[in-house]
């Protein structure tokens, strides 16, 4: 995430909890969509296309169960 | 003849436009613009281009140039207008006060207006698309549900898309608020602030609004999808949480129009349309190619005119898949790529690439993005004993000067050799790895 905040010239908030929202923390949309595409490269999948996902993911937490659901399933 | 300001002025019930800050009745607006006309002799006749400010005046400034200048130009920022237009200032105005409000008879003869709007062209320099208020008020509805509408507007009001939700506000009656600026949350904070009924977005956009758990506090009633290809997934999320209201996705283009809109909640569009399409405003087929064409109905613009075939079909240039029921939407086939509905052409971005010293050859193309739609990514050849570190700093570097940020590619990789067609052009559906 940090990699991706400096990419993009932003600022991560601190700390990150588990219910921190997604969108509060620092990151915009366009930053997100890069988190997801450089986790793709270095996990080998990508959680959002891979699986149909019913609900967008809201908090950190929500994103993180998101990912173990996919690797738990590879 | 047919114009904004005589439609709006024939309306019985006429809605709101405001912002964050300010709000103005149409009523209001329609006399400030007969007193921006009257205050602007100078202008008429002439082609104007109209730099955006804020959603009243931009509102304002249609409602007074359509039918009185012979052109406007819609101007995004930073846009450069053709050489013999002239760039609207409020204080070049001269005459009576903006805001005062006319008096006594004021007589004078309209006439046909061109609207322009800019899309961005392969070199960067923007392509300007010809419309008028006939062709661009084709697919606004009016009815009393509608009028009971408060519509949010999350497009730039100067793109096609953007002027289609402030279009169909003001013909319609309904309110308007402008929720343009700022990140989903600041957006949405504003749509619950005004009790916002009807939204019309990109599928990205609707994604990062799902993503924000707050969008089922709106009482949406009309909820209009556009601008990008949109899955099923999506539109089952959305109907899912609002079971009762109208799902509609649209598809148009900024050279012809609008196409068509689909309101049956599936992604695609009914094969049927391709044989039967009396009631769209547009004739569709499917060539050889598997190019979606389309003929417009409505419509004599010179921009079109110039695109169209024999037959008046213009090709859309988006590939499509027909199976035995639907038509589905695959992507672009010039290789434009659809960043949450912002348009990159890979050839600018990848003359921007060449311009470091230590790089061969560049390929930039799509990379399915499930939050974006689509992203940007590159694959560069090095000149021999470059530092690969050193050179995707330097590319990063250059990139941040001449590109907007959804065209920087997100992933640059260092490859061997970059395949090319036998024309000599690089093959952008070939991707390495």
């Amino acid at each position: 995430m940090q990699q991706v905040a400096e990419l993009n010239d932003c600022q991560l908030i601190e700390p990150i909890e588990a219910d921190t929202l997604l969108l509060e923390c620092g990151l915009d949309s366009l930053s997100y969509a890069m988190l997801v595409a450089q986790l793709e490269e270095d996990l080998g999948f990508d959680p959002f296309t891979d699986l149909v996902i019913d609900t967008y993911p809201s908090s950190f937490a929500e994103f993180l169960a998101i990912y173990q659901l996919c690797a738990d399933k590879q | 003849m047919q114009n904004l300001f005589n439609e709006l002025t024939a309306l019985k019930i006429t809605g709101n436009v405001s912002d964050n800050c300010e709000s103005k009745t149409v009523l209001e607006i329609n006399r400030q613009a007969l007193a921006l006309r009257r205050a602007n002799p100078q202008l008429r006749q002439q082609k104007i281009a109209l730099p955006y400010d804020n959603i009243i005046n931009f509102v304002t400034e249609l409602v007074a140039f359509d039918g009185w200048c012979s052109a406007i130009y819609l101007c995004p920022p930073l846009v450069k207008i053709p050489e013999n237009v002239l760039l609207w200032s409020k204080n070049d105005q001269i005459g009576a006060d903006y805001c005062e409000e006319t008096t006594g008879s004021f007589s004078y003869a309209l006439t046909q207006t061109s609207w322009y709007l800019a899309t961005s062209g392969t070199t960067g320099e923007p392509k300007w698309c010809e419309h008028s208020f006939a062709s661009l008020s084709v697919g606004i509805k009016q009815s009393d549900k509608l009028q009971k509408l408060c519509w949010g507007l999350l497009y730039q009001p100067f793109r096609f898309a953007g002027l289609q939700v402030v279009l169909q506000a003001l013909l319609s009656g309904a309110e308007l608020i402008d929720a343009s600026k700022g990140e989903p949350r600041a957006k949405l904070n504003i749509l619950q602030g005004k009790s916002v009924s009807a939204i019309s977005a990109t599928p990205s956009l609707w994604r990062q609004l799902l993503m924000t758990k707050q969008l089922g506090s709106l009482t949406l009633k009309n909820l209009t999808l556009g601008g990008e290809i949109v899955d099923q997934v999506l539109l089952d999320n959305l109907k899912k949480l609002f079971p009762q209201a109208k799902l509609r996705h649209i598809y148009a283009s900024t050279e012809a129009g609008l196409g068509f809109v689909v309101s049956d909640g599936q992604a695609g569009f009914p094969r049927k349309w391709l044989e039967q399409s009396t009631h769209l405003p547009v004739k569709l087929k499917v060539a050889d190619n598997k190019h979606l064409l389309i003929k417009p109905r409505h419509g004599n613009a010179q921009t079109m005119l110039q695109i169209a075939d024999g037959q008046g079909f213009i090709d859309t240039f988006d590939e499509v898949q027909v199976t035995d029921e639907r038509v589905f939407f695959l992507g672009r086939a010039t290789g434009v790529i659809n960043v949450g509905g912002n348009k990159v052409y890979p050839e600018k971005v990848e003359q921007v690439l060449l311009q470091c010293p230590f790089i061969g050859q560049a390929k930039v193309y799509a990379k399915k993005s499930a939050l974006m739609g689509e992203l940007v990514v590159a694959d560069v050849t090095v000149i021999e004993d470059a530092n690969h570190y050193s050179v995707k700093q330097e590319l990063l570097k250059i990139c941040k000067t001449q590109l907007l940020r959804f065209e920087i590619p997100t992933k640059i990789s260092i490859v061997d050799n970059i395949i090319c067609e036998p024309t000599g052009k690089v093959n952008r559906k070939l991707q390495h790895g």
